[in-house]
């Protein structure tokens, strides 16, 4: 309460963080997302032994390795948002770079994975497990990659001095959208790796 | 409570958002073209079949009918005609022939388009082509 | 009439109005025939009536879009069109090219015209929508890029706003994509794959696009609140059309033999498609209430909330209905998709060109707004059309649920023609909405010719008679 007392906006509460635009975006991504886990739940009811029997395939190390990289990386980010509000862009800048820094490594293991999946020949036509498998994971991986490039782009522009204590909506867009980009995996990872 | 909405991150997202989805519709259109070799029953695509889809198009059949439920939706779907017709492609062929010139008063009716028979041997065998594409068991019945 | 050339515009509309009269008319053609099956046999067989239908919406539409931006693009970028000759020139070559693309169609067979044209050298006739002769669809790239040319030098030239340049990434489109009906394998599966990329990336992509820079155009002049507001949002309008639209073309992906995960991701995208309709018809209410002034021109906001509304129901909830993969099993290919093509196509599309024929057409004439007495039979038509096209749509939709459930749903599936005859009923009822809308078509264009008493030009005069 006291930040918020300090903060120079202080008399403009804002509803949600960032631009409202994002929001807009970010909801109708949370949409796709819950929907397709609608489905993934459904289908998985129809066909528990298959889902079961190929889960037990799924490199579940790696998968919890990366829930924790993007953890991390979520609280980088919160950590730049922080400094950012302080007015403190060069820490913002480099909270950011951390942020970027622990989403290519989740792309790294994420294509170790894949790599792993693709030699084995498993593809999107394998069975409805691996349909959802691949379907989930590769569109959330390109979630990370967009994530990746708006905290790049907003990092650049944080060295530049474009945000301060008083201005700094496009952090607060990025960081949300990183946020939900973390949010979905945490769903994702134990409803498609873990929960039998 | 001023929420912040500007022209500019609405254009960054439309931009984006399109990149995006053009680069994730072109990775699962490049997966489909290794996929649908498996299900596109190309083995049976010969000169005659080439012939036969020249002969569907060059006469606008499906102008009328549908082809795997795409076309007009006047007179029957094809794509499983040759099943519907006892697996016969002289059926089809012997069907397309007999069709009279002035129609039949007061009903639809296909019109005579005078094939010869080398061109009514080939749109059989392209419309059993297609009868084996495999389409995830659709039309849910062989009435199409 | 802000710059002397936007004045080419005028041509085109009165050659889209006029090709959609032809349209309607073979239109009502075909309805008969799909209950008198020997109307006009063999003279025009319901193939040819059906080219012609599908053809001339496709190619007034395009005269619509053409006009659309030789109107909007010299007042957006405050500039005077590049070369006016050239879209005269252009005008010409594509009435002319379109003119004779529809005789041959009913003069001579089409297999006899595909010979004539030399298909053979490059054959992609006798596909659904792409029937035109490979020459004429040469003729139309050449069109598109001389247009392309003309507003996209116009456009650089001078002031870029979001209209203008959605419009113009719009029309880009259209033509890129349009390459596509020149890809045209032996191979069934692929040949269908990528046929979609011209028509479900038309008019689930990039003509969204014009229709929304068109809409917002016309909502910026009519309603005066503020163009920044108008122009974010329809941004994020677009932006949610394309990031459902392109993955939905998976909705067409089910049963052509393409890989069955589309029936997922083609579900679940196309789930989304009514959401930016949606969002577009609250926000076309929304800027109308906020305006800021009361323009003369009644009919040209009439359209254009119609065109809002209309989208919705026949692209969003019509679409919506037959789109998710398990229900699509049942109606794909059936009345139920020939309803939803009607209303959508209306909807969206010819109502966006008949609302920015109505704005545009009596400042091209001089005014800045029809005389009243013109507006109210304008909006006599409006009424008419839209009203008949709700009631094609659910007739159609009655015929298509019967079907779907004689012919596919029952454990005794009967034959097409059996179940086509057990349907009639409402081919006949369609037909005489048929003929209302020919009436409202006629209406329409009888509001171009009512001869105004005084000039009008005050906008307080005509709030008071209107």
């Amino acid at each position: 309460m006291e930040q918020i007392a300090s903060h120079p906006a202080a008399g403009q509460k804002k509803a949600l963080p960032g631009d409202f635009a994002i929001w807009i975006f970010i909801y109708a991504e949370l949409l796709v997302f819950g929907i397709f886990f609608l489905a993934y739940a459904y289908t998985r009811a129809q066909h528990v032994e298959l889902f079961n029997t190929y889960q037990q395939h799924l490199n579940r190390e790696s998968g919890a390795i990366n829930t924790l990289v993007l953890i991390t990386s979520s609280y980088f980010v919160v950590m730049a948002v922080a400094a950012i509000r302080r007015g403190a862009a060069g820490h913002c800048t480099r909270w950011l770079i951390l942020a970027v820094l622990s989403g290519s490594v989740f792309v790294w293991i994420k294509l170790a994975e894949f790599a792993a999946k693709h030699a084995e020949g498993i593809t999107l036509s394998t069975n409805t497990f691996y349909m959802f498998y691949l379907s989930l994971t590769f569109f959330h991986f390109m979630h990370v990659l967009m994530g990746m490039v708006i905290l790049s782009v907003v990092a650049l522009k944080a060295y530049r001095g474009a945000y301060n204590a008083q201005e700094h909506t496009g952090v607060e867009t990025g960081a949300s959208y990183w946020h939900m980009v973390d949010l979905v995996w945490i769903i994702l990872f134990p409803l498609v790796y873990v929960l039998h | 409570m001023s929420e912040v909405f500007t022209k500019s991150m609405a254009r960054n997202i439309y931009y984006g958002g399109s990149v995006f989805f053009i680069l994730l519709f072109l990775a699962l259109t490049f997966d489909t073209s290794s996929e649908v070799p498996k299900r596109d029953n190309h083995e049976a695509i010969t000169e005659q079949v080439a012939l036969g889809k020249k002969v569907w198009e060059e006469n606008d059949c499906i102008g009328c009918h549908t082809l795997l439920g795409e076309g007009a939706y006047f007179a029957p779907e094809l794509g499983n005609v040759y099943k519907r017709f006892g697996n016969s492609t002289d059926a089809i062929v012997g069907f397309i022939k007999s069709r009279p010139v002035e129609g039949i008063p007061g009903r639809r009716s296909m019109p005579q388009f005078n094939l010869s028979d080398e061109e009514l041997q080939a749109v059989a065998e392209f419309l059993k082509y297609t009868s084996e594409i495999d389409t995830s068991n659709w039309p849910p019945n062989i009435q199409g | 009439m802000k710059y002397q050339s936007q004045a080419v515009a005028k041509p085109y509309f009165i050659a889209a109005i006029g090709l959609f009269v032809g349209q309607i008319l073979f239109g009502l053609v075909m309805g008969l025939q799909y209950v008198m099956g020997d109307f006009l046999f063999p003279e025009i067989p319901f193939n040819v009536a059906r080219m012609v239908h599908t053809n001339l919406l496709i190619v007034w539409l395009l005269f619509g879009f053409m006009g659309a931006a030789y109107f909007l693009v010299p007042e957006e970028t405050e500039h005077e069109l590049h070369s006016p000759l050239l879209a005269k020139v252009l005008f010409w070559v594509f009435l002319v090219a379109g003119a004779l693309t529809v005789l041959g169609y009913l003069l001579v067979p089409y297999a006899r015209l595909a010979e004539l044209t030399m298909n053979d050298l490059l054959p992609t006739m006798g596909r659904e929508f792409l029937e035109q002769p490979t020459i004429t669809k040469i003729g139309i790239v050449v069109v598109a890029l001389g247009f392309l040319y003309n507003i996209g030098v116009t456009i650089l030239a001078g002031r870029k706003t979001v209209v203008s340049m959605v419009l113009l990434t719009g029309l880009v489109g259209l033509a890129v994509m349009f390459l596509f009906s020149f890809y045209n394998p032996i191979n069934v599966v692929d040949d269908k794959f990528y046929w979609w990329w011209v028509v479900h990336l038309w008019v689930e992509g990039v003509w969204e696009l014009i229709l929304a820079s068109i809409l917002a155009f016309v909502l910026i002049k009519v309603t005066g609140v503020d163009r920044e507001v108008i122009e974010k949002w329809m941004y994020v309008i677009i932006a949610m059309a394309l990031i459902s639209g392109i993955i939905g073309t998976g909705h067409h992906y089910y049963w052509i033999g393409a890989p069955e995960y589309w029936q997922w991701w083609g579900s679940i995208f196309s789930a989304l498609e009514p959401i930016p309709f949606f969002m577009m018809t609250v926000f076309a209410f929304n800027m109308v209430n906020r305006r800021r002034r009361e323009h003369p021109n009644k009919a040209a906001v009439l359209w254009a909330l119609g065109t809002a509304v209309m989208a919705f129901l026949g692209a969003g909830v019509w679409g919506f209905l037959h789109t998710l993969a398990p229900v699509n099993y049942y109606t794909h290919g059936s009345q139920i998709t020939a309803a939803h093509g009607h209303m959508a196509f209306y909807g969206a599309y010819v109502m966006i060109v008949l609302t920015i024929i109505s704005y545009a057409m009596p400042i091209l004439r001089g005014q800045e707004a029809a005389d009243p007495r013109a507006q109210v039979l304008e909006m006599w038509s409006f009424w008419l059309m839209t009203v008949s096209m709700v009631f094609i749509t659910l007739f159609l939709t009655g015929a298509g649920v019967l079907q779907v459930w004689l012919q596919r749903f029952t454990d005794n599936p009967q034959p097409f023609m059996v179940v086509q005859e057990k349907i009639e009923v409402f081919y006949w009822l369609r037909e005489a909405a048929g003929l209302v809308f020919l009436l409202g078509l006629i209406l329409y264009v009888a509001a171009f010719f009512v001869k105004g008493g005084e000039r009008v030009m005050a906008s307080n005069a005509v709030a008071d008679t209107a």
